[in-house]
């Protein structure tokens, strides 16, 4: 009995203002607070709220047949606090339903797995602290960054416990293998979901694109397709930014209307259902290992980590931010450790990406600035200020 | 399709950028099948253009392609009136003829005698009073300079001096006896209009032409009474508008040829879509009526490095251009002040020369920062190139810039750059920072910027590199035949 496995990215960064270098050492509130309300509250209105309305639907319709999980960064949740609470609210609703499960990632978002790995586990530790006191759950699944993922994380990350991680199906590290089984870490128990990409960006890349051959999706042609891979297959992983629901497909595109009709077509196959990630992996066997000879994550056309850290400014920028750790935790003040945090947020080293054709279109989307370098460059001011005005003089006092 | 085109100007001697553009743009055009006829005021001997056919409107002697006999009036009379050569008078006019025709021969005095030339960028004011005063030669250089950066002269034939190299004191410059004489030159700006309108309709008298393309006001005159006359549509391409050169300024008679010139036209062509919104303010033209076509650009197989030592240690941050109100020097100079706070030892070189010189030397010693700037006056060019390869940061912070061709240059030096907003060239690039003029913290953070971080200048220069080979001529060519089309099928 094959079944369909839903997962959606719930994040916001913490935008810096735009911060020129006249500004250094006179101004150490580095957030653009106005335009981070603005966004989170747009997004709210387009999607977060008519999206969680419409999955509660669908839940309460089915019984609790249809399933779906999250994984809802720190930083968005304590952005919804703000600017958004009812936000939250519609996400505990969801919580008390049962038919849905939250996975863990880092609190900030950030990319210490590749850099700090004390960090990383401590950033995992609040995130499963969160979940437990917003929604109740504690996570048995985990999913990094952006499916960040190579053999050291998966190992790591099965060393702390947790029982499965979702990944990017990459078509170099599965080669001849299906997206569509369960399989293993490397050397490790803990089991590997990997993304359907092909079925996962139907929706959220291609949806409304009219240059497209299958334009226009239906509900009915895509369950159709899932249908198609009966008997070849455990689990079709769709996995996607939940922003995908009324943000990056607008309602006008009918984006919510193929999500009313997705699960009764789903269900029209007897053999079909639908799992939350913890389910599947009680369900299926794992079908063997995987090991990644490079490290894979969901972005860009190339699925690895060059959105991130493709150039020398972005290497620069996170060597930086993560090379002031002992100093920031010696200090021992938690506004000034969650300070350092919320600049490990990968966003600001995606704004810098200075990819070229489709990537840089995906790329200059999300950015709120005007382009990599000014990102860069915002983000070098605000860590001069930093190192300047905050850790400087603390250095000093510490000396005499 | 044929057409006629109605210039200025024409490499190798050109004043500005027209030229240049003139010559990208039918280079393009010509290899994809548009038959063009091109006409300027003078031809010099020494155009090589193989693609198309050019027209000089005072010589009407044709060049390559299809040459028309040669025509010497002189020896046509002579040869009908024998008695007519030993006439003194008829003598006379006949050594003046010739003396006239061996004028070429000094290609670098050539291009200064022709005050016409300048006219792009300047009003009729300061042409009079350039005129009467002898000054030109110095602008008329930095024209010059400017306009061969990114169009290299081709190797001159032999004993022959190359423009840039030769060396061009002030008072052996025949100009003013050549202004006064009026053998070919008014002493107005709009008599020299008038008068290329006149020889260039003479000129083309017969011919049969799809449609007109005029570039710039000087020729819409003459475009405008073609056009009737062959019942031919007019495109009027505008590559600078006189609010550009003078802001609020502006000469009112210059601006009513192009109005003049714009309300003629079945359609008009802007450099940018910032000039596209400044012909919409200025002159009312419907928006739906302009078409933007950017520039190209030659791009230039390798720039020589300089590994000479800089003169000072600091890092260096230039500007390189007029020194007018257009192009924004004050912002510069109060930039300057404040990256120095952070970056004391950066120096600064504002090199060009203007009517805002003076003052920009003054503000900088109010502001007290003369120690750290340098004012190099004209550069020429060797001097240019060594200028932009020993800097680190180019800015060009023009209030008003109808496209802007010397960051590109900076660019393909590897050099990275800052332009303003404001000026057209911004709308093409990627790879650059981009300020508004007026916003003098922003101009300072983003040279601090450059100055400080390596890794940002490594990026942007690496990848504008590759941008401005890109920024090509074909792309231009491709957008205006569509727009050609369209005009006839209308």
């Amino acid at each position: 009995m094959p079944s369909v496995c839903f997962y959606f990215e719930v994040h916001q960064p913490y935008r810096l203002k735009p911060y020129g270098a006249l500004q250094v050492g006179r101004d150490h509130a580095y957030f653009d607070e106005k335009l981070n309300a603005e966004v989170l509250r747009k997004v709210a209105n387009k999607c977060y709220l008519p999206a969680n309305e419409s999955m509660l639907r669908l839940i309460e319709r089915t019984e609790g047949r249809f399933r779906i999980s999250y994984a809802v960064t720190g930083v968005a949740i304590e952005q919804m606090k703000r600017y958004a609470p009812e936000v939250l609210d519609s996400f505990v609703r969801l919580a008390k339903t049962g038919a849905v499960e939250f996975v863990a990632e880092t609190y900030y978002h950030s990319l210490a797995a590749l850099y700090d790995k004390e960090e990383y586990r401590e950033q995992i530790d609040l995130e499963m602290k969160l979940i437990k006191s917003e929604f109740g759950q504690t996570p048995r699944v985990f999913r990094n960054t952006e499916l960040i993922y190579n053999d050291e994380i998966g190992q790591f990350i099965s060393d702390l416990g947790f029982e499965a991680m979702l990944i990017e199906g990459a078509d170099d590290i599965l080669d001849w293998r299906s997206p569509n089984f369960v399989y293993r870490v490397a050397d490790r128990e803990t089991r590997l979901l990997a993304k359907n990409y092909k079925l996962s960006d139907d929706i959220a890349f291609r949806f409304s694109n009219q240059a497209w051959g299958e334009y226009p999706l239906t509900a009915d042609k895509f369950a159709g397709w899932v249908h198609g891979h009966s008997g070849a297959g455990d689990v079709i992983n769709l996995f996607m930014d939940y922003e995908t629901f009324g943000e990056h497909q607008w309602r006008e595109t009918g984006i919510f209307e193929f999500l009313e009709h997705l699960p009764d077509l789903l269900f029209t196959h007897p053999h079909w259902d639908i799992l939350t990630p913890s389910q599947v992996i009680d369900r299926y066997p794992a079908l063997g290992e995987l090991s990644f000879h490079r490290t894979v994550s969901w972005a860009d056309e190339a699925r690895d980590i060059s959105a991130w850290r493709g150039n020398a400014m972005q290497q620069r920028a996170l060597t930086e931010i993560y090379a002031l750790g002992s100093a920031i935790k010696r200090r021992n003040n938690s506004h000034l450790l969650a300070l350092w945090r919320r600049l490990q947020t990968s966003d600001h080293f995606y704004y810098m990406a200075t990819k070229s054709a489709s990537d840089a279109e995906v790329h200059d989307y999300f950015s709120p600035y005007e382009g990599p370098y000014d990102a860069f460059i915002h983000y070098m001011n605000v860590m001069k200020d930093l190192n300047l005005s905050v850790l400087a003089p603390a250095e000093k006092r510490i000396r005499l | 399709m044929k057409i006629l085109m109605l210039g200025w100007e024409y490499p190798p001697h050109i004043s500005g950028g027209l030229g240049t553009a003139c010559e990208g743009l039918t280079t393009s055009l010509a290899s994809r099948g548009i038959e063009i006829d091109f006409l300027v005021p003078k031809l010099y001997g020494e155009e090589n253009a193989p693609h198309m056919q050019l027209l000089g409107a005072a010589s009407g002697r044709p060049m390559d392609r299809a040459p028309i006999e040669e025509r010497d009036p002189l020896a046509e009379l002579i040869a009908a009136e024998p008695a007519l050569a030993t006439d003194p008078i008829f003598t006379a006019a006949a050594e003046a003829a010739q003396s006239q025709a061996a004028q070429p021969a000094e290609p670098g005095v050539q291009v200064l005698r022709v005050p016409a030339m300048l006219k792009p960028y300047l009003d009729q004011a300061t042409y009079r009073e350039l005129v009467t005063s002898g000054a030109l030669q110095e602008s008329a250089v930095a024209e010059i300079a400017a306009a061969q950066i990114l169009h290299p002269l081709p190797e001159p034939p032999q004993g022959v001096t190359r423009l840039e190299h030769v060396h061009i004191p002030g008072d052996d410059l025949p100009f003013a006896e050549e202004a006064s004489g009026e053998a070919h030159y008014g002493h107005d700006l709009f008599s020299e209009v008038a008068r290329y309108a006149m020889s260039a309709t003479r000129r083309v008298h017969g011919q049969k032409y799809d449609l007109v393309h005029a570039h710039d006001w000087m020729t819409f005159p003459a475009g405008i009474e073609i056009a009737r006359r062959a019942g031919a549509p007019l495109l009027v391409h505008v590559h600078s508008l006189e609010y550009d050169r003078a802001g609020h300024g502006a000469d009112r008679d210059i601006v009513a040829v192009e109005h003049q010139g714009l309300e003629n036209a079945a359609r008009v062509i802007a450099v940018s879509y910032y000039t596209r919104g400044l012909i919409n303010r200025v002159h009312n033209a419907p928006l739906d009526k302009i078409s933007v076509v950017h520039n190209g650009v030659y791009a230039r197989e390798t720039v020589e490095a300089y590994t000479e030592q800089r003169q000072s240690t600091g890092p260096v941050v230039l500007f390189l251009g007029r020194v007018t109100f257009q192009k924004g020097p004050e912002y510069f100079v109060q930039a300057a002040a404040r990256v120095l706070e952070h970056v004391p030892d950066a120096v600064f070189i504002m090199a060009g020369s203007g009517d805002m010189l003076p003052r920009m030397k003054a503000l900088a010693e109010d502001l007290g920062i003369t120690e750290s700037f340098r004012f190099p006056g004209f550069l020429r060019g060797a001097e240019v190139e060594r200028a932009f390869s020993t800097a680190d940061v180019y800015v060009m912070p023009s209030v008003s810039e109808p496209f802007g061709i010397a960051p590109l240059e900076a660019m393909s030096h590897d050099r990275p750059v800052i332009v303003s907003k404001q000026s057209g060239v911004s709308e093409i690039l990627r790879n650059a920072l981009k300020v508004d003029f007026w916003d003098v913290d922003k101009i300072a953070s983003q040279i601090v910027a450059l100055l400080e971080l390596p890794e940002l200048r490594r990026v942007i220069v690496e990848r504008a590199r590759e941008e401005v080979r890109n920024i090509h001529w074909d792309a231009a060519a491709e957008k205006l035949i569509p727009i050609y089309e369209s005009v006839l099928g209308s």
